[in-house]
């Protein structure tokens, strides 16, 4: 393990600036991350469990999707058009995934996971849609699930578990009532054991911040 | 932070049961001087003032109490006292934070390691206690919560004491959001640090952390006049800051700020990277800056005559980084200062808004300011200098207008403390 951490860092190193999937440059960071191992991630909480439907609609429970592996998941929704928001995470999670990809003996140790909270319009064949070759391209061994659920019902225990606020208004503007969702983006890192060990706001969503604290919970184990 | 586009023209249906708010923006700050971290800003007119009030002997029901006041103008109710909510108890109630959801207010006392959780989010007209952390001092060693400030999922907790001999080496406490202990952190007391601990600040974008320092149990449960009698007593006050990555949670550099440096504001202007604070027993204001790829700390204006001890003891910033309200707790007199330059504050203002002042906090806009007369149960002057009220005031830019005023005394609720600002748009189940 501590061979692919040596790896990853060896790639971060030698790496150039962070492209998104749609070639648009990440935020430059504006600060200079702790190293990797100089620091401890804690224990946060324990991941809530719940069930989820994959690209195929069956029913599971998300607990399979954050076990075994380190998972970088994130709460979505695929019509948010927020730079700031789930596109940002999007670009995030293209290049984190490159980054393992490329990284020997590490590729097999993280997953990456996208959640949808508006089960009404994110069934899973928009989940499809929205995944496009992602879904199917294995990302270099690096799994990217994408995931909904089947009701406001089922996702409720999994939205306030991670404690992801999340916002819906009526737009009443032009044209007929559009339902508008919006929420304040956070993502979570989850260890093998299925502990939350950092949770990012846009600030710390960064390349650099997110692999160095996978390489640091490589250290740890 | 960032938060996802605003909704346009807005009529709010509740959708899903858990959820948001309306008429509340959502911005990279709190009403100009909360956590970053914090989602939903108030910018128009807030609903309510809840005020966290000391305890007292023989007056009502003697608790720490939150209380919750109407301060819309429009309304029936304005300036009138809509309810409180006693915790039971009396533990020297100080101050209160939100948690990053905006949902719950944590609130804590100096003379106890108990925390407490109210609801605002089921009806912020009628804040409900549900839960009490009562684990910190066992957990972490350390008494006295005194700031709360929200991180991502987190509330992050620093405190005044510590339980092994009540002197000022103290730490922080980690909780995640559901009251649950995470781990906790030591103030250093190398490289030049005292240990010592108040307030907390971040600035993400500069991974940074700042924190204050103040005093132990043994010194601020005492009462002030003896206290400033007892010359090996009032050496054990903080004169530090610690600039703190704060991604690795590590002290990088403790800073030299006599006099026990108290509230830390950040300016939320965009681009801006500077944060202030005033020493209570110097009664200086201090600009920490990155200068040559390190944090430093500089002197930059006198608050009052601190020959006469003042006791500049909280401060409130504008939203844009211009202005500073200073509330000096002796001469319950309310300063304003230009930082337009920072280097160079000038005071432009002032007023004299009671017998005794404490806290002072401001709306988005600036356009009301809310004073309330509380510093430490043993702190407050006696007789009738031993005002108790949140006042109200309406601000153009030239005078302090009172609006109304809460007797906390007549209305037999405490000593008037801690303020937070709430709002009916931010109901959510």
């Amino acid at each position: 393990m501590r061979l692919a951490a040596a790896a990853l860092l060896a790639w971060l190193a030698g790496a150039g600036p962070a492209l998104g999937h749609d070639g648009a440059p990440l935020p430059p960071l504006d600060f200079e991350p702790p190293a990797p191992g100089t620091y401890i991630l804690h224990r946060i909480m324990p991941a809530p469990d719940g069930e989820v439907l994959g690209l195929d609609g069956r029913p599971q429970r998300l607990s399979r999707f954050t076990r075994e592996r380190i998972t970088l998941l994130g709460f979505i929704y695929t019509t948010c058009v927020d730079p700031d928001g789930c596109p940002l995470a999007f670009r995030v999670f293209d290049a984190v995934r490159h980054a393992v990809g490329e990284t020997p003996g590490l590729r097999d140790k993280v997953r990456l996971v996208s959640l949808s909270f508006d089960p009404e319009r994110d069934t899973p064949a928009a989940m499809r849609a929205y995944a496009g070759r992602r879904a199917t391209d294995g990302g270099g061994g690096v799994p990217w699930s994408f995931l909904t659920t089947g009701s406001a019902r089922a996702l409720r225990p999994l939205v306030e578990g991670f404690g992801q606020d999340i916002r819906t208004a009526t737009d009443l503007g032009p044209g007929r009532p559009r339902r508008e969702l919006s929420h304040v983006l956070k993502v979570f890192l989850i260890d093998r054991a299925g502990f939350v060990r950092e949770i990012y706001s846009s600030t710390f969503l960064h390349p650099r911040t997110v692999l160095n604290d996978i390489a640091t919970l490589v250290l740890d184990h | 932070m960032s938060a996802h586009r605003p909704v346009r023209s807005v009529v709010v249906a509740a959708l899903l049961a858990f959820a948001w708010v309306a008429g509340v923006g959502v911005a990279a700050a709190d009403e100009t001087c909360n956590s970053p971290y914090i989602a939903k800003l108030i910018k128009g007119q807030e609903d309510y003032v809840y005020v966290w009030a000391l305890g007292v002997e023989g007056v009502g029901d003697g608790s720490d109490k939150l209380v919750t006041i109407d301060v819309h103008p429009k309304s029936k109710t304005y300036g009138k006292v809509l309810g409180s909510v006693s915790v039971g108890s009396r533990g020297e109630a100080h101050h209160m934070g939100f948690t990053d959801d905006r949902r719950f207010i944590w609130a804590g006392g100096l003379s106890e390691p108990k925390i407490y959780v109210f609801d605002i989010a089921a009806d912020p007209a009628k804040p409900k206690l549900v839960k009490t952390i009562g684990d910190m001092a066992d957990k972490s060693g350390y008494l006295g919560p005194h700031t709360y400030y929200a991180l991502p999922g987190r509330m992050l907790v620093q405190a005044l004491s510590n339980t092994k001999d009540k002197g000022g080496v103290t730490g922080m406490a980690l909780y995640n959001n559901k009251g649950d202990f995470v781990t906790s952190y030591p103030m250093p007391t190398d490289g030049g640090g005292d240990g010592y601990g108040y307030d907390l600040a971040v600035n993400p974008k500069k991974n940074v952390m700042l924190t204050s320092s103040f005093t132990g149990y043994a010194n601020y449960m005492r009462p002030l006049g003896d206290l400033i009698k007892d010359a090996e007593a009032m050496k054990k006050f903080g004169s530090t800051m610690v600039a703190w990555d704060l991604k690795a949670m590590k002290p990088k550099k403790v800073l030299s700020v006599p006099g026990a440096p108290l509230e830390i504001r950040w300016s939320l202007k965009p681009g801006d990277n500077w944060a202030i604070t005033a020493a209570a027993l110097t009664s200086k204001l201090w600009l920490i800056k990155e200068d040559k790829g390190e944090w430093q700390a500089k002197e930059v204006a006198t608050i009052g005559d601190p020959a006469k001890i003042p006791l500049p003891v909280d401060i409130s910033i504008t939203r844009d980084g211009t202005g500073l309200w200073v509330n000096t707790f002796m001469d319950g007199t309310t300063r304003y200062f230009d930082l337009s330059k920072p280097e160079a504050p000038k005071q432009t203002y002032e007023k004299v808004t009671g017998k005794q002042v404490n806290m002072i906090s401001q709306s988005w806009d600036g356009k009301r300011v809310y004073i309330t007369s509380s510093l430490l149960a043993n702190w407050d002057k006696g007789g009738s200098d031993n005002e108790q009220f949140l006042r109200g005031f309406a601000w153009d830019g030239k005078e302090l207008k009172p609006a109304f005023e809460v007797d906390f005394t007549k209305e037999q609720l405490g000593r008037a403390h801690h303020m937070k600002l709430g709002s009916k748009a931010l109901k959510s189940s």
